[in-house]
């Protein structure tokens, strides 16, 4: 038998046709080693290095084989594993020098192959996890306080941004990042948020349609068509699937003093609370809040509901959402009375640090100004519209899950993965 | 059915719990108000938070009316604002507050009585008007549970519509018959509920074998259970499916499981599996192009994921879909695939097997459901061609709520004892 730490299997080149010597290492020799106990399979490429480890059971199941695994799709052959036994031994292992490939035996009578590059990819090793998490899924989020907005705060060209792709993954990055970018001068045509949503993949139809008209209308079915102040919010609080990135194309800007844009990282502000006023974090992270939109848009009437807190956390206790929107809380509150009274001590307390901590600006005809929905509250200062001045803004949504591909595609594509 | 219900609250409303001329008010603890149904009604007292009161007064300057919002400046919102004097109207049927920051505010008392804060009635309000409860099965009762509703009726009637959304929400399948074999069904349907759910394939995806396909639903070969585009953090919600043409050939079948159902059996009978299940953040993919357009759809979710109620929000799983990228501990591994494969073992095992025939649509939960299909082999004669589409559960539920309200109010209007007339005649006398 094997023991735990055997590496028996380091010198075994035979089921490769490869004539090389495996004494000693050399760039290209790899010993290969067995975790008998932990199930494991343990590659060094440094006799001093740590190496890398895989579960063989998952290797099992990741076989690249053309029975296992369709190229064509680039996935898992699913049949197999309507049958998949758990309890699948790996029998026999050794290394190909030639072929730089770990090779397989399994007690299901399977063999497999594992070319080292693709091994590497996916190494097992904290190390390695965080760097494909931040380099390949979502990159870190930077949180930031209004007065860091000059420092965090980048331009974009809107003719960049639809011809050169590194210019686009920069500005996806951005908006990943620090939840904010602002791209300048677009032409004052009613292509450009199509156009910047197509560069990235496609627009986010909401209950108001693809893209949307924020101009003062007196009988307005929503609130923020009104040329009163908009308080700090979210966009479309009242949606389970809210849309996660805003882009707002300033046409015309209102030539009163008002119409100033105010932005606050509400993550920022739900750090800041957790910090100051635990009590009150705690709250606004349990409590459950009637969101709701009530109204019609071309012939649609529409109920939205959603009920979840302000501040969303996932298991690990990190944000995943922000819900802030005075106007869109439903006067329906289904929680127990006694709660009613501590979430708004709670909710004022968190107004209050999220307007201190807004940074204020006012954008100019040709701007769009984009934003993280999910994580960002918003908000613009009253105006006064005249009849040769009237402010006009338009907005479109795109969806974090289609920007963040395309952000990997753009990553992979112009080699920006650090393997 | 719930039409009658709501239809009694309203007359229970106004004819015993708040039973005119008998009715008061009073403030406790200067920080409820409660209002007391007249003596001898039995019904019990409504209790209001007095802070809530005050943020959702109903007068112009606090409350919007077009726009349906509350606009009061919440940037100086007080939350210490007391209640110092009420009064209640009986004959117009409302309460009316003075409050320390020297606002008053009015209320009707069938708008405070629908937002009562007791317990039974949210529970009510949640279960009928929210999102109705689900209710899980197993795949032997799929022909007890699994309604059917007429194409032309779903079409152009209210009630067949609320009642397909309805059973859509209760049991996460419906199945409609009668469709034309017209490749804008799906469109129709989805455009009578609200609009369709773009992702990555477009609006409108056509099922059909291709053998050089991207995506391998598009092959003939059998498509084990799977919930469509795990890989997604907004998961579409409601696959529509159209069966135009059905293959002759001894497969096609569709295979459909219950996904609460079986987390429901795990949770009872293997409870170390479920939780694992419900911790294990797995990596879903999908990395292709579809026209012109590359991709790579990543998201991190375990198979059955919980909210902090533990109540069941999503089932993730596709084999094809997850990624060979497993981002956990070593030491979950192993685990972690004996967990997932007790819970392929008992969905294949619990997978109810039907045809669905040409004109039929097949519509089921994502969020919940697995569907599968076997194997089958396409002749020149006879292709197999279902035409699918997506709707979001937010736009559902919108349209079921706002199908409610309408067959409510309908209902209210040719019944004698509706409460609106009531209250009027009362405030007359």
């Amino acid at each position: 038998m094997l023991t735990s730490n055997s590496s028996s299997y380091s010198n075994r080149n035979s089921n490769c046709s490869s004539t090389s010597s495996s004494s000693g290492f050399s760039s290209s020799c790899v010993q290969v080693s067995r975790d008998v106990q932990q199930q494991l399979v343990l590659l060094r490429l440094q006799p001093d290095s740590s190496g890398l480890q895989f579960p063989e059971i998952w290797l099992r199941d990741n076989c690249q084989c053309s029975t296992c695994y369709m190229q064509q799709t680039r996935s898992r052959l699913p049949q197999g594993w309507n049958y998949l036994d758990p309890s699948v031994r790996l029998q026999q292992l050794s290394w190909c020098a030639e072929r730089q490939s770990l090779q397989i035996s399994w007690s299901d009578g399977h063999k497999s192959s594992f070319a080292l590059s693709w091994l590497k990819e996916r190494d097992f090793s904290p190390a390695n996890r965080a760097r494909y998490l931040r380099d390949c899924y979502r990159p870190e989020q930077r949180l930031w306080s209004g007065t860091e907005f000059q420092r965090i705060q980048r331009e974009f060209l809107y003719d960049e941004l639809l011809h050169n792709d590194e210019a686009l993954l920069q500005w996806l990055h951005q908006l990943a990042v620090y939840g904010l970018a602002l791209v300048k001068q677009a032409p004052l045509d009613s292509n450009v948020l199509r156009n910047l949503c197509n560069r990235v993949g496609f627009m986010r139809s909401t209950t108001y349609g693809d893209e949307w008209s924020v101009k003062a209308q007196p009988g307005a079915s929503n609130y923020a068509y009104l040329a009163a102040p908009l308080p700090l919010h979210t966009d479309m609080p009242y949606f389970e699937y809210k849309p996660s990135i805003t882009l707002l194309h300033t046409l015309q800007q209102s030539d009163s003093p008002g119409g100033w844009n105010l932005l606050s990282d509400a993550f920022h502000v739900a750090d800041l609370l957790r910090q100051r006023y635990p009590g009150a974090f705690k709250v606004l992270s349990e409590t459950p809040v009637d969101w709701a939109d009530i109204g019609s848009e071309k012939n649609l009437r529409f109920h939205n509901i959603w009920r979840a807190p302000v501040i969303n956390l996932d298991a690990n206790g990190r944000y995943v959402r922000i819900n802030l929107s005075i106007p869109q809380r439903d006067s329906h509150f289904s929680v127990p009375a006694e709660q009613v009274r501590p979430w708004y001590e709670a909710m004022a307390l968190f107004m209050r640090l999220a307007n201190e901590q807004a940074c204020t600006f006012k954008t100019t005809p040709g701007d769009v100004l984009t934003f993280d929905n999910v994580r960002m509250v918003h908000g613009r200062t009253g105006y006064d519209d005249t009849e040769q001045n009237i402010r006009h803004i338009v907005g479109a949504f795109l969806d974090w899950d289609i920007a963040y591909s395309r952000w990997r595609v753009l990553k992979n594509d112009l080699g920006h993965y650090n393997k | 059915m719930l039409a009658k219900g709501l239809r009694r609250t309203a007359a229970l409303l106004t004819s015993r719990a708040l039973g005119r001329r008998q009715l008061s008010a009073r403030i406790v603890d200067e920080s409820y108000v409660e209002v007391q149904p007249a003596k001898g009604s039995g019904a019990a007292a409504l209790k209001f938070p007095a802070v809530w009161l005050r943020d959702n007064c109903r007068c112009p300057s606090c409350f919007h009316s077009s726009s349906q919002s509350r606009q009061l400046d919440w940037n100086h919102f007080d939350p210490n604002v007391r209640p110092l004097a009420l009064h209640m109207d009986a004959g117009k049927q409302q309460l009316h507050v003075r409050w320390s920051d020297e606002h008053e505010s009015s209320y009707a008392l069938d708008w405070l009585q629908r937002r009562s804060f007791d317990g039974r009635s949210q529970s009510k309000y949640l279960s009928e008007f929210y999102r109705p409860r689900t209710k899980h099965w197993a795949g032997a009762e799929f022909e007890r549970i699994a309604q059917r509703f007429n194409y032309d009726q779903v079409m152009s009637e209210d009630e067949p519509l609320q009642q397909w959304l309805q059973a859509l929400a209760v049991y996460g399948v419906a199945l409609l018959n009668g469709a034309p074999p017209d490749k804008a069904v799906v469109r129709r349907l989805a455009e009578r509920v609200g609009f369709i759910r773009r992702t990555t394939y477009g609006e409108e995806f056509i099922v059909q074998a291709k053998p050089g396909a991207k995506n391998y639903a598009y092959l003939s070969l059998p498509l084990p259970l799977h919930t469509d585009l795990p890989y997604y953090e907004y998961k579409p919600s409601v696959n529509i499916l159209h069966c135009l043409v059905q293959t002759q050939s001894p497969g096609g079948s569709n295979l459909l499981v219950d996904a609460f159902h079986i987390a429901d059996r795990l949770r009872q009978e293997h409870p170390a599996d479920f939780e694992r299940l419900t911790n294990t953040l797995v990596d879903w993919n999908d990395i292709g192009s579809e026209d012109g357009q590359e991709f790579h759809n990543i998201w991190r979710a375990p198979v059955i994921c919980l909210d902090s109620a533990g109540e069941y929000t999503r089932i993730n799983h596709s084999v094809p879909q997850r990624d060979s990228h497993f981002n956990v501990p070593l030491e979950q591994v192993l685990p972690w695939y004996r967990s997932y494969a007790r819970f392929v073992q008992l969905a294949r095992d619990d997978a109810y097997s039907f045809k669905t025939q040409p004109g039929d649509v097949l519509t089921f939960n994502n969020i919940r459901l697995l569907h599968g299909r076997t194997g089958y082999d396409d002749t020149e004669q006879n292709s197999r061609y279902i035409v699918g589409a997506y709707l979001d559960w937010d736009i559902i539920y919108s349209r079921l709520r706002v199908l409610k309200k309408r067959l409510t109010s309908s209902s209210n209007t040719s019944s004698s004892s509706s409460s609106s007339s009531s209250s009027s005649s009362s405030s007359s006398s």
